[in-house]
């Protein structure tokens, strides 16, 4: 029997039902220990994460004191002092709410205010949040962040994809050259600096259009759609030229829409790896309106460097979205990684 | 292959649609890519405008002879496979062994898959900041746990620098690595396995008889990723620690002395002495890409005849 992973679409699925054997959860010594294994590994990949989330709510001063602890529990004192430096840090933010807005939550007097205050006190909380955001000008960061993201994979897997199938078929004289040009490029010096003279004589130095150019290039993805484009049933191509359907309209009609899975894939992966992108952006683009959230991220930590809760805040803003979408995104991002794994 | 959307100006299209993908590609990627070895003979800096003049070796000579910096270089050289003999290795390993306990059908399972492959596309800036405070050398959780045992760690600030951006570079990367033998395995099919324990093969000889040889597709693309990727990398370096001396590989001295970011103030951009040492990692990487490549090749033919 082949047991195969790959899915009805072509996906490449890691399946865990596969391994779920009726009767497996006994508690072994085998099974124990290799939780013991996980757990421990697991602790390496939390920690950093925990870490990170949980100085995002911590003043200045609380972290200065005691790194490690929760938010609202200043090591060896009482916890109204920590609830002052929270004020204190308040009022240092420029358009913050006023000083004596705040009383603490569980202070004497009626239900209202104290609800207020409670209010007040979630708003502190995340007050290293709203600093982050504002100071950082995160809002322009993002924005051009998915600008790029969207401008670049849009254009690339169109190209991608005119590229992608002609080869896959053999309907281009030297489309074997092609493919390997593109697998050759895992092991070709770094292009870095003929891109730089390139791009100074095309004056797109410093140019969105420049950076958006320099992300419209994924080797990679073009093997991916190859590999996958070579499993369509080529009755399709003669049956739709049989009927008068030609090249473009049979490239928009029956390949686009068949190769949904890879293209979901790939453009993914392709986004993905324009929102990581922290290299070419701090080359190219020395305009802080132009710059993405990467580049913008790693200014930010010059200046805020020593002010860890603003900074980490800052990271967590952009991170959390990535983290969404790989919660939902998983199953295209893993597929292309294992692409060809399975394979020889 | 007989081309079946008609003849003339028809058989034409393909090639036209091809055209702005291969041309970018030529432009961005290719070109440059192979131009470099022609800028790595020449004085060019990166001022718009600037004069370029053929020096001939001039940059090889200055990066392998040229006293202490050149001696540096070395270092860096031998860094660099240090680096990613060691990174990929562990990751290697560790990848293995995650993705045999994760295809054990155990509860927890994707909870577990899902975080270990987390950092993966959380990409190198959010990578490097988030273990800069993990390892933040004043009180943070791992300071204060070496605290228990009377130790003290600079960390990223330290001697020791070096290998902790190796720690990061493997957990960053593991993920691949781990997904990969993931799906390797469970191409394996489950009647192996029950043929070998009916014959009274214990774990270890299934491992060794089943799974090992029956992943080699699987061993063969992360080996090779794993090799190249690692030899490459840098970025994990300026996030974390920087240009410092005694820490950088020749990914990061290409990038350094060609953009100036060496960290001097005003440091020249020298893009040509950047393109030699760029060449220089090409023919590291090519080397040992294709031994890898050889030995892999060798491997798979003797597993199979």
């Amino acid at each position: 029997m082949n047991t195969t992973s790959v899915a009805q679409d072509g996906m490449i699925e890691l399946d865990d039902a596969k391994f779920s054997k009726p009767g497996w959860f006994k508690i072994s010594p085998r099974v124990i220990l290799s939780y013991a294994a996980l757990l421990l590994i697991a602790v390496a990949y939390l920690g950093p994460l925990l870490m990170l989330f949980n100085t995002t709510f911590l003043t200045n001063r609380e972290f200065n004191r005691n790194a490690t602890q929760l938010p609202g529990t200043l090591s060896n004192e009482g916890y109204e002092e920590s609830w002052d430096d929270r004020l204190f840090f308040a009022s240092e933010i420029p358009g913050s709410i006023s000083f004596e807005a705040y009383e603490a939550p569980w202070a004497e007097g009626d239900l209202a205010k104290n609800t207020r205050n409670f209010f007040g006190y979630i708003g502190d909380l995340f007050s290293n949040y709203t600093t982050a955001w504002e100071q950082g000008d995160f809002a322009q960061l993002m924005l051009n962040s998915v600008f790029y993201a969207f401008s670049a994979t849009t254009l690339y897997v169109f190209t991608a994809v005119f590229v992608a199938f002609p080869v896959a078929r053999g309907y281009i004289k030297g489309g074997g050259i092609v493919f390997t040009l593109f697998l050759i490029a895992l092991f070709l010096p770094p292009a870095l600096i003929p891109q730089f003279q390139l791009m100074l004589g095309l004056d797109l130095y410093n140019t969105r259009l420049g950076y958006i150019l320099l992300l419209v290039v994924n080797p990679v993805g073009i093997i991916i759609m190859v590999n996958y484009l070579r499993s369509l049933p080529r009755e399709l191509d003669e049956a739709a030229a049989m009927d008068g359907c030609g090249y473009v309209r049979f490239m928009f009609y029956i390949v686009f829409p068949l190769s949904r899975p890879v293209i979901a894939t790939v453009v993914v992966l392709h986004a993905i790896g324009i929102w990581n992108e922290v290299i070419l952006a701090t080359i190219y683009l020395t305009d802080e309106s132009k710059q993405p959230i990467t580049r913008g991220l790693l200014e930010f930590q010059g200046q805020y460097g020593s002010a860890w809760p603003v900074l980490a805040s800052a990271v967590t803003l952009m991170a959390i979205p990535m983290i969404i979408l790989f919660l939902f995104l998983q199953r295209y991002i893993i597929s292309g990684l294992t692409q060809g794994a399975v394979k020889s | 292959m007989i081309y079946p959307f008609g003849e003339g100006r028809q058989r034409w299209i393909p090639y036209l649609l091809v055209v702005p993908g291969l041309l970018l590609y030529f432009m961005i990627a290719l070109g440059p890519s192979l131009a470099t070895s022609l800028y790595s003979f020449t004085d060019a800096s990166g001022t718009p405008g600037g004069e370029v003049n053929w020096i001939g070796l001039d940059n090889y000579d200055e990066f392998l002879f040229a006293g202490q910096a050149a001696l540096d270089n070395i270092d860096a050289l031998e860094r660099t496979i240090i680096f990613s003999v060691v990174v990929s290795s562990m990751q290697f390993g560790l990848g293995l062994i995650v993705a045999i306990l994760l295809t054990q059908g155990l509860p927890g399972t994707r909870f577990f898959r899902t975080l270990f492959f987390m950092p993966v596309i959380l990409g190198a800036v959010i990578q490097g900041l988030i273990w800069r405070l993990f390892l933040y050398p004043l009180g943070g959780p791992l300071s204060t746990f070496l605290e228990q045992f009377g130790m003290y760690s600079e960390f990223l600030g330290g001697q020791d620098a070096f290998w902790w951006v190796v720690v990061v570079q493997i957990w960053a990367n593991m993920g691949i690595t781990m997904v990969i033998f993931i799906a390797g395995l469970q191409t394996i099919p489950e009647e192996l396995y029950e043929a070998a324990q009916i014959d009274g093969a214990s774990s270890l000889d299934s491992f060794r008889y089943i799974t090992w040889p029956m992943l080699t597709p699987a061993v063969n693309t992360n080996l090779i990723l794993n090799i190249i990727g690692s030899l490459q990398a840098w970025i994990l370096f300026l996030v974390l620690i920087g240009y410092r001396p005694g820490t950088q590989v020749l990914g990061y001295i290409i990038y350094a002395q060609g953009f100036g970011a060496t960290g001097a103030s005003n440091a020249p951009l020298r893009q040509g002495f950047a393109a030699a040492a760029s060449i220089v990692l090409f023919i590291i990487v090519l080397i040992v890409g294709l031994t890898t490549q050889y030995l892999l090749r060798r491997r798979e033919e003797r597993l199979l005849g």
